[in-house]
């Protein structure tokens, strides 16, 4: 019976230990530091993207603390792998809140992971500026409708995946239209915003076929045979980072790229996907019929802002950034910007400075939209190509389209979600 | 340790979990009801695999069952008593059904036969949209307030709903000392040891382990519904073969060999998870030699490597029979 | 007609993998009675060292193959005497809790070593390109899967039924005290066994290097795959296994294209209903 010792004297400890936490105030915000939690995915097939995220938060904590900070106080970080579990995702918040004393949070991957946070942020009162997770249910319903107020996302949700129908509006001889999907709510999400847009605009297409991937599949040819057995001119493939490289791959074994006139992978402007398939663009394998597009490409806009992030961001770790990075990186300026208007760090007042914010950031300018939290901006799509002053593989032709015309708009109806 | 001893360090025990939310940080409470949670579950699970000798590899379907129910429940009849029976009760009818099937086999083609079982509950949970959200799951679950006897107790608040949870869990835990020292637990020790001998005595062997089956799914299903309440969402990945995993591990890492293990063995896991991740991302890799060196070296988990220590100490023991219910 | 033979095709090809991979896990339940969960790990481990060898050091595709085989061969031995040997005595749930933790070890192991980026090296020249089959180009490398699988086959049923140690194995399969009795150390072949059977894995792990994404975590995936095949298979059935396999590759191949909504559930379905009614297989004879 000695084993009830043992809980008791570490209960002890913990609660002994949670008590002295507190410590001196010094910076002008009345805290020590203002504390950045960050969480990403950091392992599996996906781990570059929290990767990428945590480079991204550290190299803006890295500037702003040696400018100063925000109002004086420095900013420090701490990164968490989500793992792409919400379970998890949710005991890192609370962790990074009530533990560690995080007054913000960054991050997330998992769309599934988001919408766990949303009621939990809310419990907490924290802001989560969310920097990937792409689910139009995080903005309009958990915002729009159950008026979650901690929750604004930085990222450019599943609605940039409908560029695809404007992209390719001109190109007549592309009218049979299939998907190899990602077999869960992304995947649905962009088919389903694709056809809406695609049938507005061009009424003569059909959508042939459909085969769905489930998350961590790593053998696609059997989809890639089914899809290409319905003869489609055009593909949409939205399977994301590792599992991108390994589709399109197999996609080039089964000569799809003989047969079809486009294929658009919808996060194929990730870094790490173009670095995987960066030797085929070199020999031409794709023989310019796949394009992308993404949260972010390093290679646009051409403005100071961005050519100056990039080139501080490749000489920090020797990597081109991410769209995760450059969310995140922005976010965390944001956060910047929100809290020196407000002069405080309650969530109320910040989210009353975010109100009309228009902010210049790397990927441009990006604006608040107050409905659902969202915050705005255009992302090109274009070509994937190679340009010998890379070292990887970039979009090119690039085409931009005002968010206007692609994204949904409040208020919002319910998508209709089909295979 | 006598049972003056024991009784008042069980009464410490009871007292610091009573006062927690006074001394302790919102975090530390919250990861007690995740302790309480793996160690309802876990104390079921070894009913089924220290006490009947059967180990099962599909745990989390049952907590999935009841997660989901209570949810469903909850999102229907805000009400927290209903969601958590009902998420129970579905946990243990699936667990009575599917126990039928498994009980017939013992050892590895029971443990596939779970884990089976298992991964068909997740798959149901992954892609029967319409009943559980598919792979966002189920969200804005309500921590509906207790309604009891006319009673409405709100529980906006993690701290109140962590002693929802206590009671649950020494409920619970109370129940199955019961039962693990009742006739029914002598029984399913003597299936366990030998399975020729009880059928020889008269005992019906594929009954009893059912029982345990199905009590076993209980508790996965009590546990797993007391969780929507508190993170207001239920997704697939808990349903998965390495979820049923978490069970298991506690058990072994607390010893299956005594009532307290699984106990134990939650409060260590979820514990040095919890620190470990702090410190480095590689937690499994510590885990993982954690769980060798334990089959290796300390079959009897946690518990007895403790008790072993105490019986060196030199002092007078009383004697050792009794204390396998710790 | 066409896109039917097609689709098969495909999937049996992909069968090649499961093949792989669950001849070493039922030869070495076969033999040792130990269900290895480990045993997905060590495809994990073995195409991590293959794209290493090959993609990264740049030694030719088939000696990386042949390399990665034999280390994580000698991995296998270490494991069998250092961790397994032990519990032989003891019930078989406790080896299957030891290879457990292995797979949390080992994949966290991965994690620290090769880092979460995946990268997939480009496939060799020699296999590159396609061939034509039922009007569609098929890729070569599936070709020479199949090819591969079926050679492991032939070259195992030689092992076993035509040596003096496939008949030591056998023996020892059957009775290992009767082996040990009859001048057979059986040890040494609990060892040898593990150790092809970790080869195995190996192989199948380094042959998807060039198409598929190695990445900590592909183990827990395929393990999986490999029990519901041995299942049906019948567990220990080396013949059975490579039935489940190509019953399991060309039925998910053909699931993408019929009842994509609850293949996996199907999968599974079709594992419970063969260990309820015929818990030795479905091939067994």
């Amino acid at each position: 019976m000695r084993w009830v010792w043992v809980p008791l004297v570490v209960v002890a400890l913990l609660a002994g230990a949670s008590w002295s936490a507190a410590g001196p105030a010094t910076c002008a915000l009345g805290v020590p530091t203002i504390k950045l939690g960050v969480q990403g995915a950091a392992s599996g097939p996906h781990a570059d993207y929290g990767r990428q995220i945590e480079m991204g938060a550290q190299l803006a904590i890295e500037e702003i603390n040696a400018a100063g900070g925000i109002l004086g106080c420095r900013l420090e970080m701490r990164f968490m792998d989500e793992e792409l579990r919400p379970a998890t995702a949710v005991r890192n918040a609370r962790f990074l809140v009530t533990e560690w004393g995080a007054h913000f949070l960054y991050g997330v991957d998992s769309s599934g992971s988001a919408m766990a946070l949303g009621p939990v942020l809310r419990e907490l009162d924290r802001i989560q500026f969310f920097t990937h997770a792409a689910t139009h249910r995080l903005t309009e319903e958990l915002v729009a409708q159950q008026k979650i107020k901690q929750i604004v996302r930085v990222s450019a949700p599943v609605y940039q995946d409908a560029v695809a129908a404007w992209l390719f509006r001109d190109r007549r001889d592309v009218r049979r239209w299939a998907t190899i999907g990602a077999d869960y709510e992304y995947g649905y999400a962009t088919w389903a915003i694709f056809r809406e847009q695609m049938r507005r605009l061009r009424p003569d297409v059909e959508f042939v076929g459909a085969a769905w991937a489930p998350f961590l599949t790593t053998d696609f040819s059997p989809h890639i045979a089914a899809v290409m057995a319905t003869n489609p001119d055009g593909i949409i493939a939205t399977p994301w980072a590792g599992e991108a490289v390994t589709l399109l791959r197999q996609a080039l074994l089964q000569g799809v790229f003989d047969r079809i006139k486009v294929w658009f992978q919808a996060m194929g402007g990730s870094v790490d996907v173009l670095e995987g398939i960066s030797q085929e663009v070199k020999e031409g394998r794709f023989q310019g019929k796949l394009y992308a597009t993404a949260r972010y490409i390093h290679n646009w806009p051409n403005t100071e802002t961005n050519r100056s992030f990039v080139s501080r961001f490749a000489k920090r770790w020797n990597r081109m950034p991410n769209y995760s990075a450059e969310t995140t990186y922005s976010a965390i300026y944001i956060t910047k910007a929100a809290v020196e208007r407000a002069r405080s760090l309650q969530t109320d007042r910040v989210i009353a400075a975010l109100q009309g914010m228009r902010i210049e950031t790397p990927a441009g300018v990006r604006v608040f939209r107050s409905e659902d939290h969202q915050f705005v901006y255009a992302v090109p799509a274009g070509k994937v190509v190679w340009d010998p002053r890379y070292p990887i593989a970039v979009l090119g032709e690039l085409k931009v389209f005002d968010p206007k015309d692609y994204w949904r708009w409040p208020p919002f109806r319910p998508l209709e979600l089909s295979k | 340790m006598n049972h003056a001893t024991r009784r008042w360090a069980l009464a410490g025990l009871v007292l610091v979990l009573v006062l927690l939310p006074v001394v302790g940080s919102r975090y530390v409470v919250y990861l007690t009801v995740h302790i309480l949670l793996l160690g309802l579950n876990a104390v079921g699970f070894n009913l089924l695999f220290g006490q009947t000798g059967l180990l099962s590899f599909g745990q989390a379907g049952f907590y999935a069952v009841g997660a989901y129910t209570c949810a469903r429940i909850l999102l229907a009849w805000p009400s927290l008593l209903p969601g958590v029976l009902g998420g129970t009760a579905a946990a243990a009818v699936a667990a009575l059904v599917l126990g039928y099937l498994s009980v017939r086999h013992t050892r590895i083609y029971f443990a596939m036969l779970t884990l089976a079982f298992g991964m068909m509950i997740f798959s149901l949970a992954w892609k029967w949209r319409a009943v559980t959200g598919g792979d966002d799951g189920l969200v804005g679950v309500p921590r509906a307030p207790l309604e009891l006897l006319g009673l409405v107790v709100p529980l906006p608040t993690v701290e109140r709903y962590y002693y929802v949870v206590l009671v649950a869990a020494v409920l619970g835990v109370v129940v199955m000392h019961r039962v693990v020292h009742s006739p029914l637990g002598l029984a399913l020790r003597a299936v366990r040891d030998s399975e020729v001998r009880a059928a020889h005595v008269g005992l019906d062997v594929r009954s009893l382990r059912l029982v345990a089956f199905t009590v076993a799914g209980a508790y996965a299903g009590l546990a797993g519904s007391l969780l929507p309440p508190l993170e207001n969402t239920v997704t697939p990945p808990i349903a998965h073969w390495t979820a049923s995993a978490e069970p298991v591990l506690a058990t072994l890492l607390g010893g299956i060999r005594s009532f307290a293990g699984p106990l134990v063995g939650a409060f260590v896991l979820v514990v040095a998870k919890d620190v470990i991740v702090r410190f480095t991302v590689h937690w499994s890799l510590v885990l993982g030699v954690v769980v060798v060196v334990l089959v290796l070296g300390f079959r009897g988990g946690l518990v007895a490597a403790l008790e072993g220590l105490a019986l060196r100490a030199p002092r007078v023991q009383p004697a050792a029979a009794g204390e396998e219910g710790g | 007609m066409e896109v039917l033979a097609y689709q098969g095709l495909i999937g049996l090809s992909s069968a090649m993998y499961l093949w792989l991979i669950s001849a070493g896990l039922t030869i070495i339940f076969g033999v040792l009675g130990v269900l290895n969960f480990a045993h997905g790990s060590l495809f994990m481990l073995g195409a991590y060292l293959g794209y290493t060898l090959y993609g990264v050091v740049g030694l030719p595709f088939g000696v990386a193959v042949l390399a990665s085989m034999a280390a994580v061969a000698l991995l296998g031995a270490a494991v069998e005497r250092g961790l397994l040997r032990p519990l032989y005595g003891l019930d078989p749930s406790y080896q299957l809790l030891l290879t457990f933790g292995l797979v949390l070890f080992l994949d966290d192991l991965a994690k620290l070593v090769w880092g979460g980026v995946f990268r997939i090296p480009p496939i060799p020249p020699w296999l590159q390109g396609s061939v034509v089959l039922f009007g569609r180009p098929y890729p070569l490398y599936n070709a020479f899967l199949m090819a591969t699988g079926a050679l492991v086959g032939g070259g195992l049923w030689v092992l076993f039924d035509r040596t003096w140690w496939g008949r030591a194995v056998r023996a020892t399969a059957a009775d290992r005290d009767m082996a040990a009795a009859l001048g057979i150390r059986t040890p040494g072949v609990f060892s040898s066994v593990f150790m092809l059977g970790s080869a195995l894995a190996a192989l199948g792990g380094a042959l998807s290097t060039p198409v598929r994404p190695v990445a900590p975590g592909i183990g827990a995936a395929m393990i999986v795959q490999a029990f519901i095949i041995t299942v049906i298979g019948g567990l220990g059935n080396l013949r059975g296994a490579f039935a489940g396999s190509l019953l399991v590759g060309v039925l998910s191949s053909y699931g993408t294209l019929w009842f994509p909504e609850f293949e996996l559930f199907f999968v599974f379905a079709i594992m419970a209903a063969v260990l309820l009614v015929r818990p030795q297989g479905l091939f067994a004879r």
